[in-house]
């Protein structure tokens, strides 16, 4: 089959060009104020909440601080409908299970809701799931809003500039790094898997039937692949003593570190008063 | 067979605001063997990944045998075009290598006989014969990469598009993906591949298309895409013909020689200064 030569002028090719453009890790600032806030600051909010949620108990507790550390913040980032998308399949097979686990089989449930064979949900065994599932979303709801609304690599180096040694900054990068690279690796896969014939549109149970067989895989991936990066950092001097050179990092103002240090000191009289018994 | 079209298809990723195609036109005819080049972000992946429905267009359309490709989903195209991702390591997630190279192939319904010949096929195509058993893991990448072509192959798609297939193959593995290339041909499905190795694309493929920034900027045969009128267009976008066709074009004798014309042409030179 005779095919002539199709050449266009490139004179004729506009020169923006599709480029990477400036890596987005430095200095970009965030597109809400609460983007902005110190990743410190988010973290500490994410950690805090979701201790204060165990700590708190029962129902009330937990919701309202659901509400507040997290819908709000969520909201006023812009991030809420993700938000609510992402700590629902999060916490999805946890709070499923732990739900069912204990609305059918909670010791001392004498008020049976509804039989099925042999086992019977009663309404003690509701109530203390209704109470976990209120902790579980608190948790990821508070996670997820760390991850929505900050780049791993600001708290990380965030944290060197406070004077957090290198090594301690990478075992925390890698460890709050490996969930993004987890979620972004399955996606990768799922998509390979997708090419490959497998259905996934459509219902959920074809998504779930598709995730079940990668996560071993992914989660060997991820291991693997913070043990060649450690290695590559290595190998490029990580270890070597001495304060290394930053070339930014993340705003802070005495307003965030006041923020910060309330939080802490909230769950601390939270703790202190829980286990002296003050309040029930 | 499958006929590959798109028309006018431009993609821009949301997120960062690229236009990765700009308007593409083009028809792949059912048994070309067709190499697609440019530089790095010239949107190849981006083109591939449109012929299975993994990206839909921002506008424009695909056309996959003549049916316009939004209205299949990705499961159902893939029973046309087989896609090998660029890196391995985001495709492969089996277990063994038998059961990473059964997946495709059960997906579209295959069983028994079909499934088994299909499988020992590819796994020969690829070197792997002997490993069903091994966790991919243990492969090595070289190998993982070519598991992932296994994979693929065994699927017996009309259309195999494959994204970097020959990147860190020693010359064996080459030959293999080489080989890989000539039987689907042979058996007249159509094969496109991206690659940046412009000997291997100059010796394998009956069409190259070369992408600058989105837009097809030249389509043709390797002795029309590589020849000298060419040349500027492919170094605008920072491509070099392969030393072949530049001493081929030198010594008239186009620029798609083969070696051995070369050499007897260089030998015959040599001959006759030693003579004068
Ligand atoms: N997921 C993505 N999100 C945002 N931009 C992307 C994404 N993938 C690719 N791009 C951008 O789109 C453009 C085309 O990318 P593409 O991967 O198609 O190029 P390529 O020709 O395959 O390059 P390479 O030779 O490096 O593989 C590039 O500018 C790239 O930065
Ligand atoms: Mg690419």
């Amino acid at each position: 089959m005779a095919r002539s030569l199709r050449l266009t002028d490139p004179a004729r090719i506009p020169a923006n060009s599709p480029g990477r453009g400036i890596p987005d890790v430095i200095g970009r600032p965030g597109p809400s104020p609460f983007h902005r806030l110190n990743p410190l600051t988010k973290a500490t909010l994410a950690t805090t909440t979701a201790v204060a949620a165990v700590v708190l108990g029962g129902l009330v507790g937990p919701s309202i601080l659901v509400g507040a550390a997290v819908i709000v913040p969520a909201a006023m980032a812009g991030v809420l409908r993700r938000l609510l998308v992402m700590a629902a399949i999060l916490a999805l097979p946890i709070a499923l299970s732990a739900f069912l686990i204990n609305l059918f089989f909670f010791p001392g449930g004498e008020t049976v809701l509804l039989r099925i064979g042999p086992v019977a949900a009663t309404a003690e065994g509701l109530g203390f799931a209704m109470e976990i599932l209120a902790r579980i979303l608190a948790i990821s709801g508070a996670i997820t809003l760390f991850y929505l609304t900050t780049r791993p690599a600001d708290l990380v180096v965030d944290l060197e500039r406070r004077g957090v040694s290198p090594r301690a900054a990478f075992v925390i990068n890698a460890s709050v790094q490996t969930v993004p690279a987890m979620v972004e690796r399955a996606g990768q896969i799922t998509a390979a898997q997708r090419a490959r014939g497998l259905d996934t549109e459509g219902s959920i149970w074809r998504r779930v039937r598709g995730i079940v067989p990668i996560v071993g895989p992914v989660i060997l991936g991820s291991i693997a692949e913070v043990e060649e990066r450690t290695m590559a950092l290595e190998a490029r001097g990580f270890s070597r003593p001495g304060r290394r050179t930053l070339l930014w990092s993340p705003g802070d103002s005495s307003r965030e570190a006041v923020l910060r240090w309330a939080m802490v000191l909230a769950l601390a009289a939270l703790i202190v008063g829980r286990m002296s018994g003050a309040w029930q | 067979m499958t006929e590959l079209r798109a028309s006018d298809l431009v993609h821009v990723y949301p997120a960062a605001g690229v236009r990765a195609l700009d308007g593409i036109d083009l028809l792949i005819e059912a048994g070309e063997t067709v190499a697609l080049i440019g530089q790095n972000g010239s949107g190849k992946t981006t083109l591939a990944r449109h012929l299975n429905g993994l990206l839909r267009p921002s506008s424009g359309r695909v056309l996959v045998d003549g049916r316009d490709a939004a209205e299949l989903t990705v499961a159902q195209l893939a029973a046309q075009v087989g896609l090998v991702f660029q890196d391995p390591d985001r495709q492969v997630f089996a277990g063994s290598v038998l059961a990473e190279v059964e997946f495709g192939p059960r997906n579209l319904g295959r069983s028994g006989d079909e499934l088994r010949g299909a499988v020992r096929e590819s796994l020969a195509a690829c070197g792997l014969e002997g490993e069903e058993r091994t966790n991919p893991y243990d492969l090595g990448q070289s190998r993982r990469k070519l598991l992932a072509l296994a994979s693929v192959l065994a699927m017996r798609t009309p259309v195999v598009v494959l994204d970097e297939p020959t990147t860190g193959q020693d010359p064996r593995g080459v030959e293999r993906v080489r080989a890989a290339i000539a039987d689907i041909a042979s058996k007249g499905r159509t094969v496109l591949a991206i690659s940046h190795d412009m000997r291997f694309v100059a010796e394998t493929f009956s069409r190259v298309i070369v992408l600058r920034s989105g837009r097809i900027i030249l389509d043709g045969s390797p002795s029309e895409v590589f020849g000298a009128a060419a040349w500027d267009a492919l170094r605008s976008t920072y491509l070099e013909p392969p030393l072949s066709a530049r001493i081929g074009d030198r010594l008239g004798q186009g620029s798609t020689p083969t070696d051995a014309s070369l050499i007897a042409r260089l030998s015959g030179d040599e001959a006759q200064e030693q003579k004068a």
